[in-house]
Formats: C-alpha cells, structure tokens, sequence
C-alpha cells in the first residue's frame, strides 16, 4: 500500500493501463484459439505501427490544449504524394523518401499551427475546416487515379514483411521499430530536453506560461508541425502497408489516434501525458479491435459498439482509480 | 350483348393499339436542353470518374445544350453530402440528378420532394432500397445473376468444396447487400452443396479496414480457402493481405474488381478470377435513359422501350429486387482471369 500511495499518479495510471491490456489479453486467450501466437502479435504489432506516430503527434498537440482533426486528411495528402512520387523516380532513396513523407506533412501542419497561433481560431474550427480542404484537395489532386501496388518500388512493398530481429520467437518489423523510434525520440525529448517542456506548460496553464516568458504562440505552431509530420510519416506506414491508395485513405485515422492518445491517459485538458502511455492505448485499442474481429461471439454489427464501450470503460477505471488513489495517497500523508 | 361485345372489342382493340405504340422504342430529339447532375457516392474513385466519361459521351452525342454536372460529396461525406446535394439540385431546378446512392433509404425524402419539384431522380450503380423518389434504376446487371457467378467463382476457385467467405463494403450499401444475398439465394442449389459460406464481414469500402478484415477472416477460419469481395476496395485490399502473408496458394481472393487495380493479383495468382461490368457504358447508359426521361420522350412507364445510342435498345421493367420500384436493365459483365486482364487494364 505504501508504495502505491507514494507513487505519482502518472504512473500509477500506467499501472492501470498496463493492467487492463494484460487482462484483456488474458480474456482473449481464453476464448480464441491460438491467440498467444507469433502470428497474432504481428497481426496486432504492425496494425498499431501505423496509428503510433500518428498518435505520437496528435498527443503533443493535445499536452497544449488543442486538438487535430485534420492529421487524418494529411495522412491521405501524404500516402497519395509520396506513392505518386515514388512511381515517378523508383530509385529515390528511401530514407529521402520517409523525410519527404515528414517535410509534406509539417508543411500541411504549419497551415493548421499558422492559423491557430497567429490567426486566434480555436483548433477545433480550424482542423475540422482542413479535415474537409486538405481531403478535397486530394480528390481533385488524384483526378481519380489509384496509386497502385504494382507501380510501387520493390523495396516499399518488401517493408512490411521485412523483418528487423526476433526475439523469443516474435518478430520484430522494421515498421514497427521505425514507430517505436517515433515514441522513443517523442519521449525522451518530452522528458529530458528543457524546450520540449514548454508543451506541457502551455496546455496546463497558458497564462502562467507567457509570465514565464514562453513564446505561446510559437509552442502552438511547432506542436501542429511535429503533429503534421508525424502524419506524415503514419502515410509513409500507410502507403508501405496498404500499397493501394485512393482517396479515402486514412479517413477516421485522427478518431483512432484520439482513441489511443486519451485512453493512454493523456489529459484533453492539456498539460499532462506522456509517450508510454500513448504506447500503451494505441496497443491496448488496437488489440481490442483486432480481438474482437477473430471473436466469434460477437457479430459484426456489435463490434463497434462494443470497442466504443470497452474504449469509455477503460477511461472511466482509469480515471476512477488514479482519483481512488490520489485519495489514498492524501490520506496517508495527513 | 352485340353492343357489348363491340365495346369490348374496341376496347381490346385500344388496348392492342397501346401495346404496340409502347412496344416501338422511343428515340429522344436530340439537341435539347437538359441540365443535368450525375451525383456518385464520393468523389476521387476510378468507376465512378469512369462512369462520369460515359455519360459526357453520351451528352455530346445526343448534343444536349444544357449542362452536365459532375459533383458529389468528398469520401468523408459522403451520405450527408448526397442528400444536401440532391436538395441543391432541387433548388436549382435541374431537370434531372443521376444518382448511385450510398445514404440508403434515407435519401428517399429528398428524393421525394425533388420529384414533386419537377427534378427526376434517376438511380445507377445503387438504387434507394424503397424505390421512393426515384423514377428508374439502371442496373449494371441483373442482382440475381451477379450472385450466381459470385457462385460459380467461388466454386471454381474452390475446386467445387470448402469454405467461403464474403469482404463486403458498408453494412447497409443496398447493392452489396442485393449481391450477398443472391449468392447465398444462388448457394442453395445442388452444385454448390459442398461450398460452406462461412462469414460476411465489412471493410467499409477502406483499405486497412478490408485488409485487416481479410486477415481476421484467415485466422478465424483456418480451413478458408475463398475469400469473396464484392467490392473494388475490399477484393485489392484482401489480395494484398494474401499476398503480404504468403497465403495466395491456400487462399483464394475474388469478387468485383478493376483490372487496372488487380492485374499484379491476377498474375501472380492471388486473384485468379474476379468480373466487372463497364463503367463507361454504365454511365453512358444512364445519361441517354435520363435525357430520354427528362426530355419526356419516355414517361419512366414500365414496358417502354428506348434506344440508347451505341448500346442499343433498353426497357423498363418491374425491378425483381425490390418491389414497386422499377430498373433499366444494362449487363452484361466480363469475368477477369490472367489471360485478358492485362488488356483491359490499360
């Protein structure tokens, strides 16, 4: 008990999610045959890979209070661009290929950070306006093209196959350890780089942050270009895993990545989150929705709602337990 | 009794007349002004830019001196986006909005009150479910027969027993819905009684949706050896999936596809069968039976008969499908296999 009650309640939010995962795959294992598989954890591993960074981005936009709904659009924007431009010249490097994916979505992401900073329109008007001109932009830009697989580089539709170690058994893709990097370099640069911590000291209190002599405006606008960047390179993902693309790609993905991002504990309120927790909800959501596709229990139809549930009852523990705790927590140190 | 039988007779006699004066197929002037909207579910998609290139060659045939619209909702909107529209249209007081409608029957009300406004709401691709508002449906094929060769690919590909399973797009798309149904309608004969249809899933017509959908279908089922996609999105969505697993040798992906989107599929031998109809000709047909109707040459009557340019002569019949509601018979369709897809592709 004391050791709960002397741990932050960031980390015991951790504990809790990590908690739920592990019983939902416990769940899981009991009722779908060979569940605890290799196979299923590529299944699970390279599904998530493409929503992380995507997420990565969407959670530094919402530490400083704001949201993006438009990273959906950018992800399409970019998929469609990148796999046009990879056809043009099959032998661009793909290293020049991932940045130029990164460069795209930043540029769509400092319209958004523009318009929002210096232009005072609240982030919800705004990205909900590029959500719909980013996409019309794309049906007009494709003239109804498909970015076929077969026009695609060899080497891009190698990638998701393509194996970068194993462990025990598990292989590790490479796209899933160039997401993990997105996480990793997130993190470590939330935790231990001074700059990076103006975003949590903008979304807690953005009044007490100008006092501070921090540059609101500017924070603002390099969240939404790391947010479009990252969309950039979730469309980097997208067009390795998916091959075809039309425009509807990406359609929903800014919902799935505001799943993961608040079910991993990150405050809508601004000013608190962190990437392991964002690890953690896009894992735990896409578990979720993988599991519950190989369920046989419930039908199609019920599916969706269930995942809603499962999504707001993971939330709602979540929420209960850290305020049980925080309680607890004071009740010990009076 | 004399009088009588002379009435009838005259009677019978008009009749006749009728019948035959219905029977000739109706040719439209042409040189008109029809002002004109082809709506398709979303834009930004292959058939439906295709079929947007069919109807304008049709429009310049038949030298129409109104417009001819190309808009539609983006892929987001899409069911909201087509009601809003057709009631634009209304407003506008086009003479005639052809429609390939995603919003199921919901659309019915401003379908309705276009046609009391005097704009005709002519269906393709996929009709209101009640029929209501619409004056026609141009089918693409007869949904029965898709069923059977839905069918006979899965049992081909089969090799005449095992297990089966349908990709569809949205849950509530009326003409997905009228396909899957006459294939299990179709299922039921003798031939097929070794073929189990296991599971229909929906990708919602979105790529990682269908692929992971596909996916979730091997694993569930490990003896599956077809999956069936009646949709363009879902059937190059499930073949990637096969083929990123290296799965192709045990699964076998088929359905509606495009050549252009499914010859690498084709070829390797993840897809080794799929059929399309034309989407050109869909179009085409849809804009010469829409300036027939708006021009009042026919009356969207069942029994007419029109002749529609360079595809010949068509009728109105009642629609087997959906009761009440009438359809403009198209067909046929290609079935798609390695020795021809690469031809159709380009």
């Amino acid at each position: 008990m004391t050791l709960l009650t002397r741990a932050s309640p960031q980390t015991l939010r951790l504990l809790a999610l990590g908690l739920a995962l592990l019983a939902t795959i416990l769940f899981f294992a009991t009722q779908i045959e060979g569940y605890l598989s290799p196979r299923m954890f590529n299944r699970i591993s390279t599904s998530a890979a493409v929503v992380l960074p995507i997420a990565v981005g969407q959670a530094i936009v919402i530490m400083t209070r704001n949201i993006d709904l438009s990273a959906g659009s950018v992800l399409g924007v970019v998929a469609y661009m990148a796999g046009q431009l990879l056809s043009a010249n099959p032998d661009l490097h793909p290293i020049l290929a991932v940045l130029f994916c990164m460069a795209l979505g930043a540029g769509l992401g400092a319209l958004n950070g523009l318009l929002i900073a210096w232009g005072r329109v609240p982030s919800i008007i705004v990205t909900l306006g590029t959500l719909a001109l980013f996409r019309s932009f794309l049906v007009e830009w494709s003239d109804a093209k498909t970015i076929t697989t077969a026009s695609l580089p060899q080497w891009l539709v190698d990638l998701p196959s393509a194996n970068a170690f194993s462990v025990g058994g598990l292989d590790i893709r490479v796209t899933v350890l160039l997401a993990l990097a997105a996480v990793l370099v997130t993190g470590l640069a939330l935790t231990f780089y001074r700059p990076a911590r103006r975003f949590y000291a903008v979304g807690s209190n953005p009044d007490a942050a100008l006092m501070a002599g921090i540059n609101a405006r500017r924070t603002v606008l390099t969240a939404f270009i790391l947010s479009g960047a990252f969309a950039g390179l979730s469309g980097f993902l997208f067009l390795a895993k998916f091959g075809n693309i039309t425009v509807v790609a990406g359609l929903g993905y800014e919902l799935k990545a505001i799943a993961a991002v608040v079910v991993g504990g990150v405050s809508i309120m601004g000013g608190s989150g962190s990437m392991i927790g964002v690890l953690m909800g896009a894992l735990l959501v896409d578990t979720i929705d993988n599991s519950l596709t190989r369920w046989a229990v419930v039908s199609e139809f019920w599916r969706d709602a269930l995942l809603g549930g499962l999504i707001m009852a993971a939330v709602t523990v979540d929420t209960l337990a850290s305020r049980q705790l925080t309680r607890l927590r004071k009740g010990g140190t009076q | 009794m004399m009088k009588l039988t002379g009435l009838a007779f005259a009677a019978g006699l008009a009749t006749l007349m009728g019948s035959t004066s219905m029977a000739e197929p109706v040719t439209a002037t042409p040189g008109q002004a029809v002002n004109a909207v082809l709506l398709p579910k979303f834009l930004g998609i292959l058939p439906f830019d295709q079929a947007n290139r069919g109807a304008q060659e049709a429009a310049k045939e038949l030298g129409s001196t109104g417009t001819l619209e190309f808009i539609g909702p983006t892929p987001e909107n899409s069911a909201a986006g087509q009601i809003e529209m057709l009631t634009n249209a209304t407003t506008q007081k086009q003479n005639v909005v052809m429609l390939s409608n995603n919003a199921g029957d919901q659309i019915a009300p401003a379908a309705e009150a276009a046609a009391a406004a005097g704009t005709k709401v002519v269906t393709w691709d996929s009709p209101i479910p009640n029929g209501a508002g619409e004056s026609f449906f141009v089918a693409q094929v007869d949904f029965g027969s898709i069923g059977t060769v839905m069918a006979d690919m899965a049992y081909d590909l089969a090799g005449g027993a095992g297990e089966v399973a349908i990709l569809s797009a949205s849950p509530d798309a009326s003409n997905q819905n009228a396909w899957i149904e006459a294939m299990k309608q179709a299922m039921t004969g003798d031939k097929y009684k070794d073929l189990k249809l296991v599971d229909v899933v929906y990708g919602n017509d979105q790529s990682e949706e269908s692929y992971n959908k596909a996916l979730g279908l091997v694993d569930k089922y490990p003896d599956l050896k077809v999956i069936m996609a009646p949709t363009t999105v879902g059937i190059v969505a499930a073949a990637k999936a096969m083929q990123d697993e290296g799965l192709c040798e045990k699964v076998k992906v088929s359905g509606l596809g495009l050549p252009a989107e499914m010859v690498s599929y084709s070829l390797n031998g993840c897809a080794p069968q799929f059929a399309l109809w034309s989407f050109v000709d869909l179009g085409y047909l849809t804009y010469q039976a829409s300036y027939a109707l708006a021009t009042g040459a026919i009356k969207g009557e069942v029994g007419e008969e029109f002749t529609a340019g360079r595809m010949g002569t068509f009728k109105i019949e009642e629609d087997p499908g959906r009761q009440g509601a009438k359809r403009v018979l198209m067909g046929p369709f290609t079935i798609y296999t390695k020795d021809n897809v690469e031809a159709a592709a380009n």
